[in-house]
């Protein structure tokens, strides 16, 4: 918030002193990881919101800076296009006055004739601004506001829907008469955030901010006591490289109002000129072909978002105007200082890799086993059992020294394995059905690794040796 | 070495390779001012983080079959492979993570924490594929290789996560890197361990010997088996087999047993062969070795 203040406070300075009014309208820094460089639009435009020509690379300079304050001129621009008509279509959101003033007449008066109300010749403005759209690549959405703010319509390429809500804004009770357009400003750039490209704001408005907290003297019900002053949405709005173009609908203009819209790069049309109002699109559409392109090589600072400001100079005076783009990293930013500790873990993992190619993981010489390695039915009741001198028995019994259970293809005792003490050997003998290394047998000598199968069970015999 | 420690041996390379590639990132990332673009920044980065866990999990099949040798030339083979995943991984994630981030700065509402860890997970989503796709290439295994996209996939995006959840909650000291590329590293070894088991043709399972209960999974289409260490499957301890014994080779969803050298009898399920397809619970003698041929 500090950062953005110190941007504001410098722009707010600088517009005082300069005849022109300056805006970042967008950054593209989708060259950035290929060709290290960023292209900056910028507008330049007068009091009236028309384009400023005739600015060469020599009157811009550009300072970036990884925390907004501190920054760093960039010496020497890599492009420079006065008039770099951009084929991107602009995004916009039409804000229109549904507060109790705009159901007076233009010069304030109250009226029960529709016709002369300001609300009447808003809602015919707006429905010339949509007849005047030509760019199929443009969107438009809409909100209404009185002491509350609403989104109608989502900015769409969806015209009509726009018209439609139009039609569906109706007078305010008294509560709802009050007219928090500061506020409504500044929640429009929140719901224009998510939008990349050409940003505008047109508001149709009496230009009167009538917060609700500060004259009906009750909390708001949404900002509670806060009273948005009309500095915040030239903030938020000089952030987001969004315009604001005024359609004023009183007979004076608000001080305030047009500050905002002049501040933003936009300007103030007068509403009673049917003339005029049908320009907006195209005034607007004038202001983005007119924008300079500005190429420069980015610095490497580490940093999450970068500050860009451009200043451009004239005579001894000077403006300037800041944004930011996303430089973050896949790996984040570093901590601070690297210490020599840091190789500690280098080293370790590499000993440990050391220590896993030692393990020879080889069996050593042990005692003659019978081991199960699956049942296809039941389940054995030991895995590994150790051979001894004496008769194993391998069956479904209870008592049998190798016990699967819960297989009645199984027999009690359903083969013995034998010992023979002179040959030291081990000999299998089936009463039922018995494979050994898929082949059947009644009795086999084993060898080491035969795979006996008794009834779905595989066993495997090893008389130890290695 | 049975499957299931063959599977811990795998997420302790992940592990180790994620750790010794974090001290290498940390000295990168903090002479990020000094690097002329972020091409050339983001290119060292990856091919730092590349190099380490190609030759951690290059060393892998070396331990599996315990030949020192093998783990070198695996390390090596793996580092050059990562370098060049790791490269390319880091740039494509980083090329990502500018778009998708510069779109969700400009809706800047939860952009801290929702937005930016979102960029940075894909970003290195991008990085753990090609980092889990060397090992596969390696190992010339087009299974591997999808093996491996899928562990780098789901790693770098739980890698990405931790790494920003990790900076957001935990205290600024907190090494949130680290336990980025330990989860990276973790995942694709879990994905090698799990998925490689899954998709491999069957299990070898030494029955008897010095080699009892090791278990070598076959998912590579052609596998030899003998008594020298060039072999797939090294049946060193074992008498009564040649260097180059048998070679198994899986097509069509076949395996074909056939004897390399015929002077030593290899015999399936108690019968000598030369040549024999091969069915799941054949019992397979190549000199005083036994092995079960299985699918799970």
């Amino acid at each position: 918030m500090k950062k953005t203040i110190v941007i504001l406070a410098l722009f707010l300075i600088c517009t005082a002193a300069f005849g022109y009014n300056l805006r970042l309208s967008q950054i593209d820094a989708s060259r950035l990881l290929l060709t290290q460089t960023v292209r900056l639009y910028v507008s330049v435009t007068d009091d009236l919101g028309v384009p400023v020509k005739g600015f060469g690379p020599e009157s811009f300079t550009i300072f970036e800076s990884p925390d907004g304050q501190a920054f760093e001129r960039i010496e020497g621009l890599t492009e420079f296009k006065p008039q770099a008509a951009s084929a991107e279509g602009i995004n916009f959101l039409l804000l229109i006055d549904n507060s109790g003033s705009m159901y007076d007449t233009p010069e304030g008066r109250p009226t029960e004739d529709a016709a002369r109300m300001r609300i009447t010749h808003a809602k015919t403005a707006v429905r010339t601004f949509l007849g005047s759209m030509t760019s199929p690549e443009d969107t438009v959405g809409l909100v209404a506001y009185n002491t509350s703010y609403t989104l109608l319509a989502s900015p769409s390429g969806d015209k009509g829907q726009v018209a439609g809500f139009l039609d569906g804004i109706q007078k305010p009770g008294s509560e709802q008469a009050y007219t928090e357009l500061y506020a409504a400003l500044t929640l429009a750039v929140r719901d224009f955030q998510g939008l990349g490209g050409r940003k505008a704001i047109v508001i149709l408005s009496d230009g009167e901010n009538y917060p609700y907290f500060q004259h009906s003297g009750n909390p708001h019900p949404e900002f509670g006591n806060k009273i948005y002053a009309y500095t915040e949405p030239i903030q938020a709005c000089v952030e987001e490289g969004i315009s604001v173009y005024a359609v004023n609908f009183a007979a004076e203009k608000d001080a305030n109002l047009e500050a905002i819209a002049l501040e933003t790069g936009g300007t103030v049309f007068d509403a009673r000129s049917q003339e005029e109002l049908a320009q907006v699109y195209r005034r607007i559409h004038e202001q983005v072909a007119g924008e300079y392109l500005i190429g420069y090589r980015a610095t490497m600072a580490p940093a999450e978002k970068k500050y860009v400001r451009v200043q451009v100079q004239e005579n001894g005076q000077s403006q300037q105007a800041a944004r930011f783009y996303f430089s973050s990293t896949v790996f984040g930013l570093p901590y601070g200082k690297v210490g020599v500790l840091l190789i500690i873990p280098f080293v370790l993992a590499f000993l440990a890799l050391w220590l896993i190619s030692l393990f020879k993981f080889e069996k050593k010489r042990g005692p003659a086993t019978l081991e199960v390695l699956k049942t296809r039915v039941g389940r054995a009741q030991t895995r590994m059992m150790p051979l001894g001198t004496k008769k194993t028995v391998i069956g479904g019994s209870r008592n049998a020294d190798l016990t699967i259970v819960g297989n009645p293809g199984i027999k009690e005792q359903h083969a013995t394995v034998l010992y023979d003490a002179k040959k030291k050997a081990y000999t299998v003998v089936g009463t039922g059905d018995l494979t050994v290394n898929n082949r059947p047998v009644k009795t086999k000598v084993l060898e080491p690794g035969d795979v006996i199968d008794v009834g779905g069970a595989t066993i495997v015999f090893d008389d130890g040796e290695v | 070495m049975s499957t299931g420690l063959r599977r811990l041996i795998l997420l302790c390379l992940g592990i180790l390779g994620g750790v010794a590639a974090w001290p290498l990132t940390e000295l990168i990332v903090a002479g990020q001012a000094r690097f002329p673009s972020y091409l050339l920044f983001v290119a060292v980065l990856g091919a730092a983080v590349g190099i380490l866990m190609g030759a951690f999990f290059g060393a892998a099949a070396g331990i599996f079959a315990r030949v020192q040798s093998r783990i070198l030339v695996g390390m090596f083979v793996g580092a050059i492979i990562g370098l060049i995943g790791g490269i390319i991984g880091l740039l494509i994630g980083q090329a990502a993570l500018f778009l998708i981030g510069g779109r969700f700065l400009s809706s800047y509402r939860g952009f801290q924490r929702v937005g930016l860890p979102i960029s940075r997970a894909i970003g290195w989503a991008f990085l753990g594929i090609f980092v889990g796709l060397a090992e596969g290439f390696r190992a010339g295994s087009a299974k591997k290789m999808g093996i491996g996209v899928l562990g780098g996939l789901l790693g770098g995006l739980i890698g990405g996560f931790a790494l920003e959840y990790s900076r957001l909650y935990l205290p600024r000291a907190f090494p949130s890197r680290l336990i980025g590329l330990v989860v990276l590293g973790l995942a694709i070894g879990l994905f090698y361990g799990i998925i490689e088991r899954s998709m491999a043709f069957g299990i070898l399972r030494v029955l008897n010997g010095r080699l009892k209960g090791k278990e070598f999974i076959l998912n590579e289409s052609r596998i030899r088996i003998g008594r020298a260490k060039r072999n797939q499957i090294t049946l060193e301890p074992y008498e009564n087999l040649a260097d180059r014994q048998v070679q198994i080779r899986f097509r069509r969803g076949e395996a074909l047993l056939t004897n390399l050298e015929p002077k030593h009898p290899v015999l399936v399920n108690d019968q000598p062969v030369t040549e024999h397809r091969l069915k799941y619970e054949d019992v397979l003698k190549i000199g005083s070795a036994k092995l079960f041929y299985r699918y799970d």
